[in-house]
């Protein structure tokens, strides 16, 4: 020991005289302004985040400043449930729901954040703004995001492509749909990692077939029986960056389809990376959003426990399920929540910020769909129509009585295949502008 | 409380003379005016348990640290638990020697203190240690059955956060406690520890007249032991300064000021029982739990002789049958018994061998148990 006490030692207290004990200094929290503003140095117009370039834009001189933070992706700090975060997590369940009044430090000029946003764009002077907003537990502030990796524009196309990608939308709606609103939000999400540990016990049902002599009809007799075995046996899976969405406001069904985020790109957060961007705070509180991981957990592992039965055939299962090394970060991640309008009718879409992943409504043009309903069951109905005259004929022609049910025959089969083809063909459709 | 700094050439204010066994060397403070406990002169050492003591020479008594004890942990054992602990001793050895009795143990039971030093000292030093903090986490147990679906517990689980920390400590550690004689730890692994909370300090005459072992290593050879002891405090203590539950990879660089050295004194109980070949075998005995340690060894000449009785009768019975199946000659059907009672003589020979094959193999086991004490 050179110099003591050593560099980012500070003294503590000490519950013994003659001893003194040092501690490493905690890690320096940044006194964070409330609300951070972004003026462009050279020519004080509004700077904002740009996803093509990763760093701050003037869009007015070009200035241009590079993200802050490199990405940590998975060594992202995780946090574990400790009995303390887990009580502050339960008082925050509130959290970000009061609004919040934003004084715009440019223009002086106050607007009103409804609940949940973290950024302003102030209406009259174009500032962007971060609200800094304060939680009850340090840990259940976004500590870390995924960058936008794509910018609006980029997003718009990809917007444009997928709604003409399907033929059961309207011919006009490629280039009469304007996307009115494309906005740029991190959404926030919870990741989970755990290790989960199950032995399962169950009867495994094994098909024996007997062949046994019939001494009255004089005949060999097959038949089979389900043999019920008991087996066990032990499964242990881990689970990394399970993602749960923190949002309530959102379409969990669109959300749930656009969240392939790769956590390898996670940066520590900072205020930079929202400039000019929407951003929202977790509504569905860390013990919620723990619950449903866990129950996504658990019900992969019986499916593991599941797949070690030697057959698939199970019965009176039962599992215990140790859940081990669990923790959790809180994070944002990058979408464009956009909306546009055909046909006088409003319509969502989301765009993955990151991969550009898209799901969301589309207007469906109910004739063309009809149409080839129609078209997939016709030959059947056609077919049976010659069927029908052919057996018609049979009662003065008898030849043709055998000709017009083999006809029949075939267009039944026809009827079944284009009747399935229809339905799946109906439920797409409906399923294109649900949400 | 009188202290010195551990010169071995020290103070003379314990009243005892050095004595030292004739055979094995060993020596021993006699309290009082000289005269051996007991059974003086004529007392045997009680670590060969059959020589006699005698007054060491002036020039190794003049090298003798004979300052007084400071502590000394009294004799606990009662004697009704003493009583039980040597009949279980000596009982259940197969043929034991005639002298193996717990009438004769008890009979010969002599007292004995072994001495442990202890060192007073001042330490200044800089440290550092990871410490660890006990914190509690929340996790779950699920348990599902078909029919009965998920059934959740949450449970509680402590685990341990630890952190760095660096130091000064200044502090003055009393009774750091190492080993005085070479045996000790030995001693320690057979009888068990001792429990030194239970230690007076001394009075000349809570003593009586029982013979004090003489430390045969020198303050400077158990100061690493008193070292380590002292690191082992000082690493607890830094982890009571710092509040944490737990301590791990401590290092220091202590300065030592102000060493004093004394003795504790431990209590122990000696006995012996002579063997087959006369020679003495050993038995102690912890002087606060009873705890005995000794060989036990069986007799092999009781047992061969034994052996040489069932061997001859054996060796009787069948010349008792050989006889009958020659009388058979003039009368036939004594063939028969002859045959019969010669066999016979078969399974007793057979089982004159026990005793000594007994005896072998449990003397082979009592082999590991050696006296290093």
């Amino acid at each position: 020991m050179t110099t003591f006490p050593p560099d980012g030692y500070q003294r503590v207290a000490s519950t013994l005289p003659g001893i003194e004990v040092y501690a490493p200094v905690a890690e320096a929290t940044e006194a964070e302004a409330a609300v951070v503003q972004f003026k462009c140095p050279r020519c004080q117009a509004t700077t904002a985040y740009s996803a093509e370039e990763g760093g701050l834009r003037c869009a007015h001189c070009g200035y241009y400043e590079p993200p802050s933070t490199p990405a940590v992706g998975k060594r992202a700090q995780e946090f574990e449930f400790t009995v303390e975060t887990v009580s502050a997590a339960r008082e925050a369940a509130g959290w970000g729901t009061e609004r919040r009044t934003l004084r715009c430090q440019s223009c002086g000029s106050e607007t009103s954040l409804p609940p949940g946003r973290l950024t302003s764009t102030c209406p009259f002077c174009g500032s962007n703004q971060v609200l800094q907003q304060d939680a009850p537990d340090d840990h259940l502030r976004p500590r870390f995001l995924i960058p936008f990796a794509i910018d609006a524009d980029r997003c718009r196309a990809i917007a444009r492509e997928w709604l003409g990608s399907s033929w059961m939308t309207p011919k006009s709606l490629k280039t009469a749909a304007g996307v009115t609103e494309l906005t740029g939000v991190y959404v926030p999400y919870w990741t989970f990692d755990a290790r989960t540990s199950a032995s399962w016990r169950a009867q495994v049902g094994h098909q024996v077939t007997d062949r046994t002599y019939d001494s009255s009809s004089k005949t060999w007799k097959t038949r089979t029986r389900t043999v019920w075995r008991w087996e066990s046996g032990h499964v242990a899976r881990v689970f990394d960056d399970l993602l749960v969405p923190g949002s309530d406001k959102l379409s969990s069904h669109l959300l749930r389809k656009i969240q392939d985020y790769d956590t390898q790109a996670l940066v520590p957060y900072a205020p930079s990376y929202l400039a000019g961007l929407l951003a929202q705070a977790y509504d569905v509180p860390l013990e919620s959003a723990w619950a449903v991981a866990r129950e996504q957990m658990r019900d992969r592992t019986r499916e593991a426990c599941h797949g070690q039965a030697s057959t698939s055939q199970v019965r009176n299962f039962s599992m215990s399920l140790d859940f081990s090394d669990e923790s959790w970060r809180y994070v944002v991640a990058p979408a464009y929540v956009a909306a546009y309008r055909y046909g006088g009718q409003s319509y969502q879409v989301m765009v993955n910020g990151q991969t550009g992943a898209i799901a969301g409504q589309r207007p469906v043009d109910w004739t063309k769909v009809w149409l080839a309903v129609a078209a997939m069951v016709a030959p059947g109905l056609l077919l049976g129509l010659l069927g029908v005259l052919a057996a018609v004929l049979g009662t003065v022609m008898p030849p043709s009585l055998a000709v017009g049910g083999g006809v029949l025959l075939v267009a039944l089969v026809l009827v079944i295949i284009g009747g399935v083809f229809a339905v799946m063909t109906l439920n797409k459709a409906r399923g294109m502008d649900d949400v | 409380m009188s202290e010195n700094d551990g010169s071995l050439s020290e103070v003379r204010a314990l009243e005892a003379i050095g004595v030292v066994c004739e055979q094995c060397d060993w020596r021993y403070f006699a309290p009082g005016d000289g005269t051996i406990p007991d059974v003086s002169p004529s007392s045997v050492c009680p670590h060969c348990g059959s020589a006699r003591l005698i007054p060491l020479d002036r020039d190794a008594a003049d090298h003798l640290y004979s300052a007084p004890p400071e502590l000394v942990v009294p004799f606990g054992v009662s004697e009704a638990k003493l009583a039980q602990q040597i009949a279980t001793f000596a009982s259940g050895i197969p043929y034991a020697p005639p002298d193996l009795t717990a009438t004769a143990l008890r009979h010969r039971l002599q007292r004995l203190y072994l001495p442990m030093w202890l060192v007073d000292v001042d330490v200044t030093t800089q440290w550092g240690a990871e410490v660890g903090f006990n914190y509690e986490v929340v996790s779950h147990q699920e348990r599902y059955a078909d029919g009965a679906g998920w059934r959740t517990a949450e449970v509680r689980e402590t685990r341990v956060r630890w952190e760095p920390r660096v130091g000064t400590l200044e502090r003055h550690y009393d009774n750091t406690a190492a080993p005085a004689l070479e045996t000790q730890a030995a001693l320690q692994r057979v009888l068990g520890s001792f429990d030194l909370a239970g230690a007076e300090p001394y009075r000349p005459e809570s003593l009586g007249r029982v013979l004090i072992r003489i430390p045969d290593r020198p303050p400077q050879a158990a100061w690493p032991d008193a070292a380590a002891a002292l690191q082992e405090r000082a690493a607890r203590e830094c982890q009571i300064a710092a509040e944490a539950d737990h301590i791990r990879s401590y290092r220091w660089s202590p300065a030592y000021t102000d060493p004093a050295w004394t003795l504790l004194l431990l209590p122990v109980l000696a006995a012996a029982y002579l063997d087959d070949d006369g020679a003495p075998q050993r038995v102690l005995i912890h002087g606060q739990t009873g705890q005995v340690y000794g060989a036990r060894r069986g007799s092999m000449k009781r047992a061969q002789r034994v052996s040489l009785i069932t061997g001859l009768i054996a060796l009787a019975i069948f010349a008792i049958g050989l006889v009958l199946a020659l009388l058979s000659l003039l009368l036939p059907p004594l063939l028969v018994v002859g045959i019969a009672i010669a066999l016979a003589a078969i399974p007793v020979g057979i089982g004159a061998i026990f005793p000594i094959a007994r005896v072998w193999s449990y003397n082979r086991k009592q082999a590991d148990v050696r006296m290093e004490v």
